[in-house]
């Protein structure tokens, strides 16, 4: 316990990945009797200990398990604790990362898979999210709230729901490629096509395979491999997600637009900046705590991305670290290996959102 | 730009025409869905665009309520469980958060900042990080493949908690202030006087935890594996991706994921307000 | 140690299928079982079945018979059909709440049997001198049969008669070679319809690389021998057609399997084993097809598969599990799911009834003769998995043959030294 009694109360309250916690407003005066106080010391117990007993048993405790099983070669039949598994140290740790084998083959191709997928994710959502909030920025259009709900909807809606109805858009005689086919074009077959994008860019000017160069392996995967690009299986998931998050976001950005005094953006244009001007100069500026929030937002849940996986199916070209780590245990009995991604995802959020605060600041400083 | 009134006609035309379009790439999905679940699945899949079926069928319908014998859709079964695991996951939610989310915004106790801080690390934590800790933990305590086990991890979320503390702050302390010097207790306070001044918080949590734990699947699906507990969402993903020979059964699938859906929309067009305002404060939740 | 079950089906065709018969006393000589005995009633319990179905028929006709036998006790069973059975298995059985009774794939059965999940219940059967040996040794660890084998299957080339005819091709077309398969799959690829579609897995194209005489694993089960230059010439033909454009993915004329596919009129050829019967019966009742043996390459061959009735070692009913088991496998039940999707009786008092009842499906029987089973190395579902995501692109260049091979080699012995 760091807080000694009769301290004020609420000062902390900074802090979080996304940085816009509000500090406590003032505590009620000490006016209301010693009684009280002493009542109070014991009912704030009694108020958070309910909640804190499922968190702790239910996501704390759990961390703990699945560290030490992280730590044995447990194949999920017998207990893993308690003699029923294999202590192999960090075994299952340098597997994933030192030996040149296929859960490593595994586990590189699924953080290349989910980087391209962040890659894409996360600039296109957050355009489109910035977009649409500038498009519904104005008082004088009619239908805004149609068009906000028409915008948000996809966001409250199942990632299972959601996905089915993608999966079935993007089959191959679906509406995609009808949609195509107007346009003349015969659209691949999306959610069978493990080819990467990049691969299928470069088709047209000759290059039909891996020249010279990229043949070298690095980690399993060739240089030609790496530089795939997402599978265009994958590219149906980047729709999907910037589809259903885009909202969520765009939401984000219209309370941020609504914050910014109007007086500016009227000066600017009577110092005669064109409206693009305005946008780049005044607006987008002012919206930069916002931005920030988003784009970390995005970072955190492009990374974890996993219901749309599982949907697609068990395979290398779209497979992504959480699912890896589920399909590792559930599916090769290995939960070892499956518990040991699951940490190493989890020191990897925290070290890129730590990375990209440091390089762009909180954004608390407006 | 929001300060522009004096568009020309042609930019504001334009700008329209802009909305148009995203409105019918936002719900379009959704309308070709609803055409998908009437249709034959032959007419799925060769005029998947078409919003007309031809012919029109009610066979999917018919097979998702269970008027026909084949076998594999138990959509009441998943319709009931989805109710029964919301509702106690949105019921464990608004009492607990709100009760910590008070004590952490106006009860003065030893530990509180510890508590606090705890909670927010708990909301750094990635969600798809704890499949498998989750898993393990209802084993050991025997809950795997049990309500209590798909209802007691989530029944308390340090997003909510935080949502509530927020809430809590904003209350002017003079209420309860006025309250206690009258002798009412810390519980009285917070029952008759504190509570009723959060309605509106209150409501967003309930709107926020009823759609999350409506639309969860993670926590479903390592929390069990007999399909008499299937929910909606693991009943529906793991039908669609189905067994080989039932192939693409579109209309099927599309009309179950609709439906499906419908409970979620309805709250969302009744509380559109609290829903947008809420998303916003839980936006921290990372 | 935990005996392999790599030896070929082969030696099962003769005795079995076409001797058949009368040959019900031979002793297999197997120690007996102390585990095997079941606690728990049989009447009046709740069952729960976990099958790996191959459609609505299969799922049905389990459902049908598991209701049947519940009725007759006064107990329940609830069959469900998995997913994906690996994924789904393996998480009931470490949450401690394993199903009852649930298919065992012979692939799967080693590691099983290590993790102590199954009941070995497999020498109190009555008519346990039934079942073919060959598909009990499968099922044998340590010496105890484990589980009573539920069926058999073989893959042989299927033909969609309607789309044969229309090309102009008559009976004596019926491709026996790899050149004349070339031939009329070419024949039969126009604007819609695709000659040969076949899975996009090891468990269909492997059977190319039977043909031509290769082997993933070695007669006695030690060493891989994945990258020989016979399983490259099976799958280097494979390529061929594939980029010729005869051959097709069943995603690729989106279609789930080969028989949805042949069923739709997108497939005119496609290799699957018995399944396709009940298959297509349910979901495309018009199809007009046939049932041939597959193509020689350098050798007749074709793959068999084969799974038991698992019961669980943890289950509270097991007694109950273990007499619903031997109804399900009861000669004339076994009949019934023939019947229903078109696998082949395990027990050979059924063989001759079979037979004569199913004259079109004789290429499936035929099979047998010059089968081979699966390779059961435990951790091998993930070295199959990583060949699989690699066939698709045979089509259009992006993998090729030899790495594809030297990639098995390389990781199927990781999985053996691994298991070893």
């Amino acid at each position: 316990m760091t807080t000694s009694i009769g301290s004020e109360p609420g000062t902390g309250g900074q802090g979080a990945l996304a940085g816009t916690v509000q500090a406590t407003a003032a505590p009620p005066r000490r006016s209301a009797g010693s009684a009280l106080r002493r009542q109070e010391r014991w009912a704030g117990w009694l108020f958070v200990l309910p909640a804190l007993a499922i968190l702790g048993v239910f996501l704390v405790v759990p961390i703990g398990l699945a560290f030490w099983v992280s730590l044995t070669r447990w194949d999920g039949l017998s207990s893993p604790f308690g003699g029923g598994a294999e202590f192999v140290g960090l075994g299952n740790y340098r597997d994933l990362i030192t030996v040149d084998s296929l859960t490593r083959q595994n586990f590189v191709t699924s953080v290349r898979n989910n980087f391209y997928f962040v890659l894409f994710t996360v600039p296109l959502q957050t355009a489109l999210a910035l977009s649409l909030a500038v498009l519904l920025n104005n008082r004088f259009l009619r239908g805004r709230s149609f068009f906000r709900t028409a915008f948000f909807f996809p966001s409250i809606t199942s990632s299972i729901a959601t996905t089915l109805v993608f999966l079935f858009l993007f089959s191959g005689g679906g509406a995609v490629n009808e949609l195509l086919a107007f346009l003349g074009i015969d659209g691949p077959n999306w959610t069978a096509d493990s080819r990467g994008v990049f691969h299928q860019l470069l088709r047209p000017f000759g290059v039909d395979g891996p020249p010279a160069w990229a043949q070298g392996q690095v980690v399993n995967l060739s240089w030609w491999d790496w530089l795939a690009g997402p599978s265009i299986t994958l590219c149906v998931i980047i729709a999907l997600v910037v589809w259903t998050t885009s909202g969520t976001f765009m939401l984000m950005f219209l309370a941020g637009l609504q914050n910014i005094n109007e007086e500016v953006l009227e000066a600017a244009e009577v110092d005669g900046a064109t409206g693009w001007q305005r946008f780049r100069l005044v607006t987008l500026p002012m919206l930069r705590p916002t931005l920030i929030l988003v784009l970390t937002l995005g970072l955190i849940s492009t990374w974890q991305v996993f219901d749309q996986i599982y949907l697609t199916g068990n395979n290398p070209a779209t497979i992504t670290p959480a699912y890896l780590s589920y399909s590792q245990s559930f599916q090769n009995s290995a939960f070892g290996v499956g518990a040991a991604i699951a940490f190493l995802l989890f020191a990897l959020i925290i070290v890129l959102a730590s990375v990209q605060r440091r390089l762009v600041g909180t954004g608390e400083e407006d | 730009m929001a300060v522009r009134t004096y568009s020309p006609p042609w930019r504001r035309a334009l700008g329209y025409l802009a909305l148009a379009a995203f409105a019918l790439f936002f719900l379009g999905p959704f309308l070709i869905q609803l055409a998908t679940s009437f249709k034959t699945d032959a007419d799925a899949a060769n005029n998947s665009l078409s919003l007309v079926p031809n012919p029109v069928t009610y066979g999917a319908w018919e097979r998702i309520f269970g008027f026909t014998d084949a076998a594999g859709l138990p959509f009441g079964r998943w319709l009931t469980n989805s109710v029964i695991v919301a509702t106690f996951i949105t019921l464990g939610r608004v009492v607990l958060d709100s009760l910590c989310g008070y004590a952490l915004a106006r009860l003065r106790f030893p530990g509180r900042q510890a508590v606090f801080w705890s909670v927010l690390g708990v909301l750094a934590v990635p969600g798809a990080v704890l499949l498998i800790p989750r898993f393990l933990v209802l084993k050991e305590l025997m809950l795997f493949n049990s309500y209590p086990g798909m209802i007691l991890p989530i029944a308390a979320d340090a997003a909510g908690i935080f949502i509530m503390r927020q809430f809590f702050l904003q209350i002017p302390p003079s209420m309860e202030e006025a309250a206690r010097i009258d002798g009412a207790g810390v519980f009285r306070t917070y029952w008759s006087v504190i509570l009723p001044l959060a309605r509106p918080g209150l409501i967003t949590l309930t709107i926020l935890s009823f759609q999350g734990s409506w639309n969860e699947f993670q926590m479903f699906l390592v929390a069990t594996s007999d399909p008499q507990y299937n929910t909606l969402t693991t009943g529906l993903a793991k039908f669609s991706s189905g067994q080989l020979g039932s192939g693409t059964q579109y209309p099927v699938t599309l009309g179950a994921a609709l439906l499906s859906t419908i409970p979620v929309a309805i709250v969302f067009f009744t509380f559109q307000r609290h829903f947008i305002g809420g998303q916003l404060s839980s936006a921290v939740k990372g | 140690m935990i005996r392999r079950t790599r030896a070929p089906l082969a030696m099962l065709a003769g005795a079995a299928l076409l001797l058949t018969a009368a040959c019900g006393g031979s002793d297999s000589g197997f120690g007996d079982s102390d585990d095997g005995a079941a606690g728990g009633a049989t009447t009046g319990v709740r069952l729960s079945v976990l099958i790996g179905s191959s459609g609505d028929a299969e799922t049905k006709a389990v459902s049908d018979a598991s209701t049947a036998w519940a009725g007759k006790g006064g107990n329940t069973v609830t069959v469900t059909p998995a997913k994906d059975l690996t994924q789904e298995l393996t998480q009931a059985l470490s949450g401690g709440t394993p199903p009852d009774v649930f298919y065992v794939d012979a692939s799967r059965f080693a590691a099983l049997v290590k993790g102590g999940a199954l009941a070995a219940y497999g020498d109190d059967l009555p008519n346990k001198a039934d079942f073919y040996p060959n598909l009990l040794e499968s099922f044998t660890a340590e010496g105890k049969v484990y589980c009573a084998p539920k069926d058999f299957s073989t893959l042989a080339l299927q033909i969609n008669t309607d789309l044969w005819a229309k090309a102009g091709l008559t009976d004596k077309d019926i491709p026996t070679t790899w050149e004349q398969l070339e031939t009329v799959a070419t024949r039969l690829t126009t604007g819609g319809v695709t000659g040969l579609v076949v899975g996009d897995t090891l468990d269909r194209l492997g059977v190319f690389m039977r043909q031509a005489g290769g082997t993933l694993l070695n007669s006695d089960g030690t060493a891989f021998e994945a990258d020989s230059p016979q399983n490259l010439a099976g799958l280097e033909y494979v390529q061929k057609l594939a980029r010729k454009g005869v051959l097709k993915f069943p995603k690729q004329v989106d279609a789930g399997w080969g028989g949805e596919a042949l069923g739709k009129g997108k497939a005119a050829m496609t290799i699957e084993g018995n399944w396709i019967v009940g298959g297509v019966k349910n979901d495309y009742p018009n199809l007009k097809y046939t049932v041939v043996p597959l193509p020689k390459g350098a050798q007749q061959a074709t793959l068999s598969f084969t799974q038991c009735w698992g019961v669980a070692a943890k289950g509270e009913n097991r007694a109950a599990a273990v007499d619903l088991v031997k109804y399900l496998t009861s000669t004339d039940q076994q009949l019934a799911f023939t019947e229903a999707f078109g696998v082949m009786p395990s027990v050979r008092s059924a063989a001759g009834q079979f037979a004569t009842r199913f004259p079109d499906q004789k290429a499936f029987v035929d099979g047998a003769e010059y089968a081979y089973g699966p390779v059961s190395v435990p951790g091998f579902d993930q070295v199959q998995k990583d060949f699989d995501a690699k066939v698709r692109g045979l089509s259009d260049g992006s993998s090729q043959p030899r790495a594809m091979l030297e990639a098995l080699q390389k990781n199927g012995t990781a999985a053996l030294q691994a298991a070893n």
